[in-house]
């Protein structure tokens, strides 16, 4: 097992004729993803990388059953790539893109809300299950089949976060993206809830940043949840001076003043094993002994 | 994206909110005929136009001896001039522009008003929720983060229906808090109303009106004005793009965001170039574990051709404070070969006088390790973050 995607998981590429989509669908197809179909708004060609291009969400889904769709559409056409996708009931869909402006995502999340689909992303490299399933752009050359989960909310740390699991002389279940936004489609919550059910994963890695509070919801579900499997996590930005991003401003005035620190502590007292160092994550999970 | 407080005023007005009459003046005689335009018995506010806070409690620099702040009250015309020409092209240091304060290049002279009461309205975006919010004080002339910070009870805080006007309970709420009775319910929901409209047509992230004044009628207007836009949806609105004051922005930070680079400068030695926001806070993390600090972080997440790979590279080289600089790229969608080719052209363009650690890690690695080596820069290669950054700090010393 895994979660939300296996080597049975039909997929649909939305926008599959661009370059970067060329690029690396043809890396997923090669890396067993079971992609299934493509749309283009052109149309053309009829056949690309090996499945049929169809005009739209719709009609693809009418041709054929899809399970997930990934997409590779630009900023200001993400809304509308969601909006296809959620009206054809598509449960998984997975948005690469950076740069989607933020009043669009409050649209979107609008659109989910009491839909039957489910959005990671956007502005994440996708998630892969290593060998079965690779929706996104993650390097799969890095990744190996095993028992830990990765959820995080920092692109290309979670690379890190696959060496060092491999470091440790295991593998990874699943590794999921949310995505670096202020917000995104799917957050830490949902994740954990499938990571604990899943028969073939005994831990999880969490990679936070030190902006937002999603880690500090994240580790209320935590505290609350029955069947707890151990949760590694780590949390970047220390050295960061207070304020210096963006997105502390409506923190503070919404939340309250928390510092990186408060917000590690609230992860360990739900009884997460934090570390400080991303290297120190490989040990986290040696201690673990779940080999 | 931020804009000046003249310009935010007049988007402001175009949604219908009330604004005190004003104009924009660049010199001392311009903002006497300004204000005996808008009005010709006074008083007038005269206000520094700088994008920062805490103005009015700011002081000039070489002017210590009589500290007045950026926003003034002139009753006199006679005074007008000689105020105007304390500020313009001298520079203002408030609590929000840090030491070095910023060069005052235009003032706004705007018709006093008088009002019966004051308020703070704010608008931002809680990504928790995720809603719009609008926060409510009485606190006014205070930064809102010192008051959440310390007087939290002080801010209302209610997150809008994302497609419905405000609320009849929520009007409600902001009058029992603020103190005041339902006859000010109607003033309250109009204006309230098109700073939402404002906001959401206009991708704010950040509206802020310190203070709102009410007015004997009843009707609410606004007597400062700060506007944020969300820089990922300026492509819908060319017009805001063009407030943009080129002046108000680092030049460096400009620069990387014409590439589509997000940038930042501290106060360390070690120039940071990663894809990722993640990827560069643990970089700054484990370069201050040991004993270092960075001088800049360079994100060119996205970038995906050579040119803007070396424009970035070059941006980092063009900062003083760099003596050394790390290349830690975990290529995803980015392939590894792109920045390897990007590091050539700007080495060959503008040389290595400092010395580079690189980290290439995932997409085309190999590819990247052999176009660097077969160039035979003086390239120092590493195996991990932790790795990587010991050897630069090792060659940094050697440097000195």
């Amino acid at each position: 097992m895994s979660v939300l995607a296996d080597k049975h998981t039909r997929v649909l590429v939305q926008g599959i004729t661009g370059v970067q989509a060329s690029f690396h669908v043809k890396r997923s197809i090669d890396n067993g993803t079971n992609v299934v179909a493509g749309t283009s708004l052109q149309r053309t060609p009829n056949e690309y990388l090996g499945v049929p291009v169809f005009g739209n969400v719709a009609e693809a889904v009418k041709n054929m059953p899809i399970d997930a769709s990934v997409m590779f559409v630009p900023a200001k056409a993400v809304k509308y790539a969601v909006r296809e996708a959620v009206e054809s009931e598509i449960k998984l869909i997975v948005s690469i893109t950076q740069g989607v402006p933020v009043h669009d995502m409050l649209e979107i999340k609008a659109m989910l809300k009491g839909s039957k689909t489910m959005m990671i992303g956007p502005n994440t490299p996708g998630l892969i299950t290593p060998g079965e399933a690779r929706l996104g752009i993650f390097p799969e050359n890095i990744h190996r089949k095993g028992c830990i989960g990765i959820i995080s909310r920092a692109s290309t740390l979670t690379y890190e976060g696959v060496l060092e699991i491999n470091e440790a002389g295991l593998g990874q279940s699943t590794v999921v993206g949310l995505g670096d936004d202020m917000i995104v489609g799917t957050d830490y919550r949902e994740l954990m809830t499938l990571f604990m059910a899943d028969d073939e994963t005994k831990a999880v890695v969490m990679i936070g940043k030190a902006d937002n509070v999603y880690e500090q919801m994240a580790a209320e579900h935590y505290a609350m949840m029955e069947n707890k499997k151990p949760v590694v996590a780590f949390v970047a930005g220390e050295s960061l001076p207070f304020g210096a991003t963006m997105g502390y401003a409506e923190d503070i005035i919404t939340h309250g003043l928390s510092t990186i620190q408060d917000k590690k502590k609230v992860m360990a007292q739900s009884g997460m094993i934090v570390v400080d160092r991303m290297s120190q994550i490989h040990e986290a999970l040696a201690d673990l002994q779940l080999k | 994206m931020n804009i000046h407080e003249y310009q935010a005023k007049q988007i402001l007005a175009q949604y219908g909110i009330i604004v005190p009459n004003g104009g924009i003046a660049y010199t001392a005689a311009e903002a006497k005929r300004v204000a005996q335009h808008i009005s010709p018995r006074g008083p007038w506010m005269l206000k520094a136009q700088i994008q920062a806070g805490a103005r009015h409690s700011g002081h000039f620099v070489g002017n210590s001896t009589a500290p007045k702040g950026g926003i003034r009250l002139v009753t006199q015309i006679r005074n007008l001039s000689y105020e105007a020409a304390q500020m313009l092209n001298n520079t203002l240091i408030t609590e929000q522009t840090g030491p070095k304060g910023k060069l005052v290049s235009k003032v706004y002279v705007e018709a006093y008003k008088q009002v019966k009461h004051l308020f703070y309205a704010g608008m931002i975006i809680d990504s928790s929720l995720p809603a719009i919010t609008l926060l409510i004080s009485d606190v006014i002339d205070q930064d809102i983060l010192k008051i959440a910070d310390i007087r939290r009870e002080r801010i209302l805080r209610l997150p809008l229906a994302y497609d419905k006007p405000i609320a009849d309970e929520q009007i409600k709420q902001i009058l029992d808090f603020l103190l005041l009775d339902k006859n000010y319910d109607e003033g309250f929901r109009d204006f309230l109303n098109k700073l939402r409209i404002t906001f959401i047509n206009l991708d704010a992230q950040m509206i802020e009106i310190n203070p709102v004044g009410i007015m004997r009628n009843k009707k609410l207007i606004a007597l400062d004005a700060k506007i944020n836009f969300d820089d990922n949806a300026m492509f819908r609105h060319p017009d805001i793009l063009r407030m943009q004051d080129d002046y108000e922005e680092d030049p460096r930070c400009l620069q990387a965001q014409r590439h589509g680079f997000h940038y930042s400068e501290f106060d360390g030695n070690i120039g940071c170039i990663v894809n990722g926001d993640g990827l560069a806070l643990e970089a700054m993390d484990v370069i201050k574990s040991k004993g270092m600090r960075a001088a800049c972080a360079l994100n060119v997440k996205g970038g995906v051709d050579k040119d803007r790979i070396a424009s970035g590279i070059k941006l980092i080289m063009t900062n003083p404070r760099v003596e050394g600089v790390l290349i830690n790229i975990l290529g995803g969608f980015l392939r590894c070969n792109l920045v390897a080719d990007g590091i050539l052209a700007a080495t060959q363009e503008v040389g290595l006088n400092v010395p580079i650690v690189v980290r290439l890690e995932g997409t085309n690695k190999e590819e990247a390790r052999i176009i660097l080596q077969e160039a035979k820069l003086p390239i120092i290669f590493a195996d991990n973050t932790n790795d990587a950054i010991d050897k630069l700090i090792a060659e940094m010393e050697v440097n000195d």
